[in-house]
This record gives structure tokens, sequence and C-alpha cells, in this order.
């Protein structure tokens, strides 16, 4: 476990349930920590796996992928192609000994409350816990 | 070199050269060496005499069939690339009606190169489960008997067993070694992209920089684009002249594909690809 | 006078060098033959026919920073490529050597390509004869021999106490260690590749540029760039602008004439947009437009092309065709 090591996680959060979620915890009391940076999306299903791979690629130790639950999705189907296309990538990343915890793929709707906020605390601290990604 | 066999395929080209059904015949013929095969296209019937089809025709020539969109050609045909014709076919790439495909029975191809002829069939031969093209016009040869039935994943397995770090090792001096001369691209019937992602500079996803991470990101995506459309010829691992072992790759993402959507790519002419498909209810392991 | 050196000798020199200069030599990685710099002399392939890339690589690099721009508190800094030790190579085949002096025609003529010529400069070459040719050498068509030692600092000849020691440089003589004995022994016969038809070749292939042949050949041909990079005698290349946190670096990466879009320009036209054409260039640039401008024809005969190529596109094949074609077309 390296000292002072904090985590870069790059977020990927779609615009209509997730970005409402997380701009919420926004104007509540209640925080998340800055490790994560957010990257707005049109839908989760818009994410090509090219992009995750090159977050990790230039140093990122965790990539989250945040998007309306199956069936809600704005664009009727975009998440259920996300799914197949993540399920994927995560086993492929993982057999290139990027470990499976470093990718996450969370359905948040608008009304959850503080899930946003809890899922990206948990993810920081899993990812402080992993270690830093290493070199490669 | 089975003669009844190739004196099918010659006097069928022949024909069909002679009464003008086709432009081209996309076969084999000796190579340089006086050994082995390569690609051959005749365009007059008196060509035909070239005509060849042996253990060393590895060449998947299913990939030649993206450079002539529009004319009508003959293919000569083994299991495997008739899988990718079915995958050229799904993704809308050539239409039916102008290829003429003559499949071939085949009983295996040998590890093969320059002066090289080998005495054991190709891996992927030896876990082959078809015997006979998937898709074809003609059938020429006889049914060949069939192979023992190997398992087709032990490496992969072996390389899911070690340890995260040594994952990333075994991986990083892989591809080590990689000059991306881009020959496993340019050999494979399922690359056939106007402009490749690792050509486009604005964004740059990959640029030119030949180094470990660069051509690993390279790799990892080209696989990921193959995935669920990979027929596995092995042609691009044939071609590497770094060798690496892209089977590795390639057949672990068919095996999750299989796993995951219960799909294989190019067994029938008319199939939903797996990503441009999906069911509501699905566990696919790795939510929740 | 040539020289006589054992193979105890020759281990003992190469550690010598191996701490004053990094010493280049044909190693195994990942069961492949490459020239790579050595930490420990026993990992010298001794025993070997070629490797898989040739020495090129130490003159032009895969990839390699031309030099960075930095940025910052008002002044902005140029710095250039780091500059290497003194270096070796050593095992070098004479077609491979041929094939590093021929570069030096485009790299090294005014204004010349400073980066390329420090390392030329700060390189010696150590030749080792070839005790056989393999059945796709062809160096004796292409103006070198097994044997030929115009373009090393020093050839090796294996006999059977060690090696026949030739100094052809004064870098050459100035590398090589005290006490050695004079050799009075007969240098061996080299071996003989097959010849190739090359006679002639430079006025054949200017009469055939328009011949449908070569949209022919080139239906089979991949467009990779796999000829062009074990080739020692290609040497394109591409520069990209890297811009990175206050600073840009200038990258410089192989490229090859055959890949798709080599050749297009802004707007979307490319001068060699048909397969034929590109096949045609790379062959045409060798046979043709090298020699007109530098005497040479840009190939040495090592034969590299035609074992990699998966397709079988066989510059020797080419030849005799372009020669046949030639005769029939008349003078």
């Amino acid at each position: 476990m390296a000292i002072n090591y904090e985590p870069k996680i790059i977020g990927f959060i779609c615009n209509w349930c997730s970005y409402a979620d997380a701009d919420m915890a926004g104007t509540s009391p209640v925080n998340y920590p800055p490790n994560i940076r957010i990257i707005r999306v049109p839908c989760s299903g818009w994410v090509d796996p090219l992009l995750i791979a090159k977050c990790f690629w230039q140093g990122a130790d965790g990539v989250l992928i945040s998007g309306c639950h199956p069936g809600d999705c704005r664009y009727n189907e975009g998440n259920y192609h996300a799914r197949r296309r993540f399920a994927l990538l995560h086993r492929l990343l993982d057999y290139l000994g990027i470990a499976k915890e470093r990718l996450r793929l969370e359905w948040v709707s608008a009304s959850e409350g503080q899930k946003f906020t809890q899922i990206v605390s948990d993810f920081t601290r899993e990812l402080a816990e992993l270690g830093p990604r290493s070199e490669g | 070199m089975d003669l009844e066999l190739i004196q099918q395929i010659r006097g069928l080209c022949r024909d069909l050269l002679r009464n003008g059904e086709i432009n081209c015949v996309i076969g084999y013929e000796r190579a340089s060496d006086g050994l082995t095969a390569r690609p051959f296209f005749a365009y007059e019937p008196a060509a035909v005499e070239r005509l060849i089809f042996d253990e060393t025709c590895t060449h998947n020539l299913v990939k030649y069939l993206s450079d002539k969109k529009g004319e009508k050609i003959a293919i000569v045909a083994k299991p495997c690339d008739s899988r990718a014709i079915n995958l050229l076919l799904n993704e809308g790439q050539i239409k039916r009606d102008t290829v003429f495909i003559i499949g071939v029975y085949c009983p295996g191809v040998v590890e093969t190169g320059w002066n090289r002829k080998g005495e054991t069939l190709q891996a992927r031969c030896q876990t082959c489960q078809l015997l006979k093209p998937v898709v074809y016009d003609f059938l020429a040869g006889q049914a060949p008997v069939r192979r023992t039935e190997g398992e087709r994943y032990p490496d992969i397995l072996e390389v899911e067993s070690k340890p995260e770090d040594e994952r990333r090792a075994f991986w990083l001096d892989h591809f080590g070694p990689c000059i991306r001369c881009y020959a496993c691209r340019q050999i494979c019937p399922g690359c056939y992209c106007p402009e490749c992602f690792v050509e486009r500079l604005d964004p740059m996803w990959v640029g030119i920089r030949i180094a470990p991470k660069e051509n690993e990101l390279w790799q990892a995506i080209r696989a990921f684009h193959l995935a669920g459309r990979c027929i596995g010829c092995n042609e691009c691992e044939r071609a590497c002249p770094m060798d690496i072992p892209l089977s590795l790759l390639n057949r672990k993402l068919e095996k999750e594909v299989k796993e995951l959507f219960d799909f294989q790519a190019g067994l029938s002419s008319e199939e939903q690809p797996p990503f441009a498909t999906f069911k509501k209810e699905e566990k696919l392991g790795f939510e929740e | 006078m040539n020289l006589l050196m054992s193979r105890d000798d020759l281990i003992r020199w190469l550690e010598l060098l191996l701490q004053e200069r990094t010493l280049i030599a044909p190693i195994r990685v990942q069961g492949l033959l490459l020239f790579q710099p050595v930490s420990k002399v026993e990992d010298i392939a001794f025993d070997f026919d070629n490797t898989t890339l040739p020495p090129k690589e130490w003159y032009l690099p895969l990839t390699e920073t031309l030099f960075s721009v930095k940025s910052g508190d008002g002044h902005t800094e140029l710095v250039p490529a780091t500059v290497e030790r003194e270096a070796v190579i050593f095992g070098v085949r004479p077609c491979d050597a041929k094939g590093i002096a021929m570069m030096d025609s485009p790299f090294l003529q005014e204004p010349g390509d400073t980066v390329y010529g420090e390392r030329r400069a700060r390189t010696a070459l150590i030749g080792l004869s070839c005790k056989q040719a393999r059945p796709e050498c062809f160096c004796t068509s292409m103006g070198s021999a097994p044997d030929d030692p115009s373009n090393v600092d020093i050839l090796l000849t294996e006999v059977e106490d060690g090696y026949i020691v030739q100094a052809v440089t004064d870098k050459g003589k100035a590398l090589l260690p005290q006490g050695l004995k004079e050799s009075k022994a007969a240098l061996p016969a080299p071996p003989e590749p097959q010849a190739v038809p090359t006679e002639g070749i430079v006025q054949v292939a200017r009469k055939l540029f328009d011949e449908p042949y070569w949209e022919r050949l080139a239906d089979r041909c991949l467009h990779c760039n796999i000829c062009a990079y074990v080739c020692p005698t290609c040497y394109c290349f591409d520069v990209r602008d890297y811009p990175d946190d206050g600073k840009v670096e200038r990258v410089r990466s192989w490229e090859s004439c055959q890949s798709p879009g080599f050749t297009r320009i802004a707007g979307g036209y490319d001068p060699r947009a048909t397969k034929g054409a590109r096949l045609r260039q790379r062959f045409y640039h060798k046979l043709l437009y090298f020699p007109e401008q530098f005497q040479d024809i840009a190939c040495v005969g090592c034969g590299r092309c035609v074992k990699a190529c998966p397709v079988n596109i066989d510059i020797r094949e080419i030849i005799n065709d372009l020669q046949q074609l030639g005769a029939k077309s008349g003078s």
C-alpha cells in the first residue's frame, strides 16, 4: 500500500438519472471524495470501451460508469448495450491484469438520494486499499 | 495433394470464368518456395491450371472479398473461412449473389511459413468442430475423418490462473516486441474499417509511438473490436513477425462471448451480432 | 595483415568492450533473435543465421524523441535528444552492414539528420561472415557477399580454432585488443547464395511503370508493414508532435509506403490510392529511384522480406518477372 496515494477515478455519468443524483449531492450537505473526475455523457450506452481502456492506460486507478436502471433509459436501450459491453470489457481487462474491482458499472436513478455519493465514497476507499495501478 | 479435389475445383472455375459468371477466382497456388501455398487470383480460364489445394493452404482468402466489392467473385473457402463469409454477410459488407463459394472439405492445415511445411496440424485445426463449410454454392472433396476433440482453452485457463501482477507482466512481455506492422489487422477478414481507430490522430487514441503501453492498447482494443466476430482462423498469429500469441487474446474473448451470450461468430448467415442486441433480463455477473 | 582470435579471446574482448560501451548483439528474446543491448556476454547468440529485425533500429529507432520543447515561467527551452554512449554492434552480417551504409546516403547528405549522424559516428560495427547461405539469401546479386568486409569496422570469419580478424577501418583497429597473433591461414571460401538476374534491372524497371503487372501482383498483398520493417534499407517514418503538460515532444516512428493512406494529403486526395500503385512504389524505390539518386540498388539480398511476407510477395520473383516483361516489350 502506497502512502499518500490518492486514487484517480474517472466517472462517465449519464446526463439523466445519474448526473441528477450527482448534482443533488452537490447541493446537499453530503460530501463525496474529490478523487473522481466526472465526465457527463448523454447515456451509459454512449461510452466506448476504447475510452475506458484509454483511461486506464493513461493512469486512472479506477473507472466508474453510471447510468439509468435497465428499463429506465432515456433512449430506451442504451444501458442494455452498455451492460453487455462492460460485462465483456471487465473480463478482458481482468485477463490483462487490471483487477475487476477497478471498473464499475452502476445504475443510479435521480430519486435515489445519496446512492451516487455512497458509490463514489465506497469506490474511492476500495481503490485506496487496492493500491495504485501498477505501471503499464 | 488430393488430385481429384483439385481437378473438381479447376474444372468448375474454368467453366465459371468461360461463361462470364464471375470476373475472378480467388484460390491458392504454389508459392515461390515450391513447397507451400499462397493466395492466387485467376482472371482467365487458362489460369485455373495454377490452382491447388493442400495442407499448406492456410490463408483466409475472405479478406480479399472486401477489396473486390461489386465484382462477381468465386472463392475457395475452408470451413473456418466460410464462417468469415457469414460474418461479412451478416454485417452487410458483401451481397450473397456476388460471391460463388467453392467450399472444400478440409482435413486441416499444417504449421507453415516460407520454405517451411510442418508435420503437425495447426492448433486451431486440432480443435476444429467443422468438417465442411457452413455456407457454400459447391462442395468439393470428400468428408475427412472426424478429428479428436481436444480442449480448446487450456492455455487460456493457464493465463487466467496466474496472479494479477504475473498476468500484467506476462502481457507486457508479450506486447513488448510488437512493431505495429499491422499485419494482424491487414490479414484479418473482420478488420475492414476504412479508417482503423489506431489511425485516428484527432482524437489520438494510440498515436504513432511504438512502445509497450501503446502496443498493449492497440492489441486490447483490436481484440475487443473482434469479440463475437473473430472466427478463429488464427492467421493474425501466423502473420505476426514477432511471434506474439494473439490467439491467447482472441480465443479468450471467444470463450467469454460464448459464456456470456451463448454466441459463436459466423455459424449462420442470418444472425444478430451479440453487441447489436440484448436481453432485458440477463445476468452478466458483474452488477449488484 | 589478418589476425587470429580464439573463442576465449573473443569472449574476453567483448567483456572489455561491454565495460566501456553499449554492446549490442543478437540475443534471444521471447524466442526471437534480435539485436539488443547486452548485460552479460553469455546472453549473446554466437551461432545464428540472421536476426528477425536488421540492426537499422540502432540508427533509426522504431520510436524516438527528436527533441522536446519546454515552456514555462516566461521562457521556452529546446531540449535535444539524449546523446548516447559509444556503442558497438557485434554480429552484423555483411548484407546488413551494406544496408546501414546505404542509409547514409539519404540521412547524411546535406543538411543531414543530426540524430542519425551522431549515432553513426558513435557506433562501431563488428561484422561476422556467414558460414552458410540460407534458401532466401541472394546478397551476391545485390553487390555484397557473405564475407564482404566493405561496410564494417572489423570483420570476423569463423574458422576451426577461432576467428580470422580483419581490421577494416582505423576505428576498428583501435578497438581490437592487444596481443593478437597474426593469422597466415587463407580465408575460407564463402558459401554461394542463389543468383537473381539483377543486371540492367534499373533500365528495365524504367519502362514498366504502366504495366498491369503491378495491380495483379498487389491483389494478394495485404499492405501491412512487415516487408519494410524487416528490410535493412527501408527507412520511411512518420513524425508527430505530442503535447503533454507544458512540454511538446516531437516523436518519430517507423512507417511504410505500403500502409493504405500513407500518401493521403489534406483534402483527402491520395496519389497512391490503389494497391498496385503502393506496391509498385516500394519496388521502384529499391530498383529505380534510389539507384538513380545514389547508384546502389536499395536491396542487400538478406531475404528477410521473402521469409516474413505472409502472402509470399518475393522480390526475387518480381525481378525475374520484370526482366521477362522487359525483354518482351523490346529494348
